[in-house]
């Protein structure tokens, strides 16, 4: 009886491809990422049920005029490539403007398939009635978006962010700009 | 010999795949130069505002070619403009009757798929309508161009 012993070449092959991944591994789990990065997370489960399993993760911290959430304080590499998502009334061009603007190390593409985040969300915009101007004086517009970036690979969504702005002195540039700001605190630079 | 042979493919095998590695968690920054002369393609904005930003990127003298044909261009601008007349309650109560206008345009390159330039603009009560923020886009569009 003889025993058949592997090919050395398989081993070293193993070996190689089990270095070249383990950063990528160690990285997740820094970011707390408990899903198999093989695997989409959303693959054969319903919407509510994703957002079932990312809502006990998400820590909240208001700011000046908006909600932030980040999902185990997950953080994006610099110059990750990012796909925002057409929203309604073309909000998304405020948002990429307003991560020019502020200057946020992201690589903003137009195609989703070459992205590594998506960022998506709505926004409404409410313009200066005739009592605001009569009682209040002011004709500026009140301005609301919330956006959401997910990690396309995985399916999770790692940061959120809302904001309300009462006299939006610029409109809905001042709310993309705002989403911009608080993207910014979350890339790693 | 065949051993020692193995052990330094294995190392150099080893060697090759940490470094690959290390290079793909760092992304590179992207080149976001935009060339004088470069072939613009202006998508159709809301309102008609890419008409008003074709004039104004000829009347500012914006270092670009419009092209308008998408397959012969090299850079792509796309956006979305609002535009909000003055209401009865602004002309009589806030005595203005200027407009109000928004507008925020991106370019793209058209190969690389990744967006190069980005600007919005508000102006509560615009003098000129549309026109005046076509202007501005084109202005600081010429800005980025040269003061690259």
């Amino acid at each position: 009886m003889q025993h058949k012993r592997p090919p050395n070449s398989l081993i070293l092959a193993a070996l190689v491809l089990s270095i070249a991944t383990y950063p990528r591994f160690a990285r997740s789990q820094e970011n707390g990422s408990a899903q198999d990065p093989s695997k989409p997370a959303n693959e054969a489960k319903p919407a509510s049920e994703i957002a079932k399993e990312a809502a006990p993760d998400l820590k909240q911290a208001s700011s000046d005029e908006g909600k932030l959430a980040t999902v185990n304080n997950a953080k994006i590499p610099s110059y990750s490539k990012v796909f925002v998502a057409p929203m309604m009334g073309g909000f998304e061009n405020y948002i990429i403007a307003g991560l020019r603007n502020k200057k946020v190390p992201l690589t903003v593409v137009v195609d989703r398939s070459k992205a590594e985040y998506e960022i998506s969300g709505v926004s409404e915009s409410e313009k200066a009635g005739w009592a605001k101007m009569l009682f209040i004086g002011v004709q500026n517009s009140n301005e609301e978006a919330s956006i959401k970036i997910a990690h396309l690979k995985t399916g999770a969504v790692i940061f959120g962010y809302s904001v309300h702005k009462t006299n939006s002195m610029r409109g809905r540039q001042s709310a993309g700009e705002a989403c911009a700001k608080h993207i910014k605190q979350i890339v790693i630079e | 010999m065949a051993n020692r042979r193995m052990v330094s493919m294995a190392f150099f095998l080893i060697a090759a795949a940490v470094t690959a590695a290390q290079a793909g968690e760092k992304n590179a920054a992207p080149s976001q130069k935009i060339p004088k002369g470069a072939k613009v393609f202006v998508a159709p904005i809301a309102e008609g505002f890419d008409s008003f930003l074709k004039d104004a990127i000829a009347k500012k003298k914006v270092p670009v070619e419009i092209t308008p044909n998408r397959d012969q261009a090299d850079y792509e601008i796309t956006g979305t403009a609002d535009t909000q007349k003055a209401s009865t309650a602004k002309k009589l109560i806030m005595g203005n009757w200027h407009s109000r206008e928004e507008a925020s345009i991106t370019l793209s390159n058209i190969k690389s798929g990744e967006v190069v330039w980005a600007y919005s603009v508000h102006q509560e009560a615009s003098t000129h309508g549309k026109r005046s923020s076509a202007e501005s886009c084109a202005k600081h569009l010429k800005d980025a161009i040269e003061g690259q």
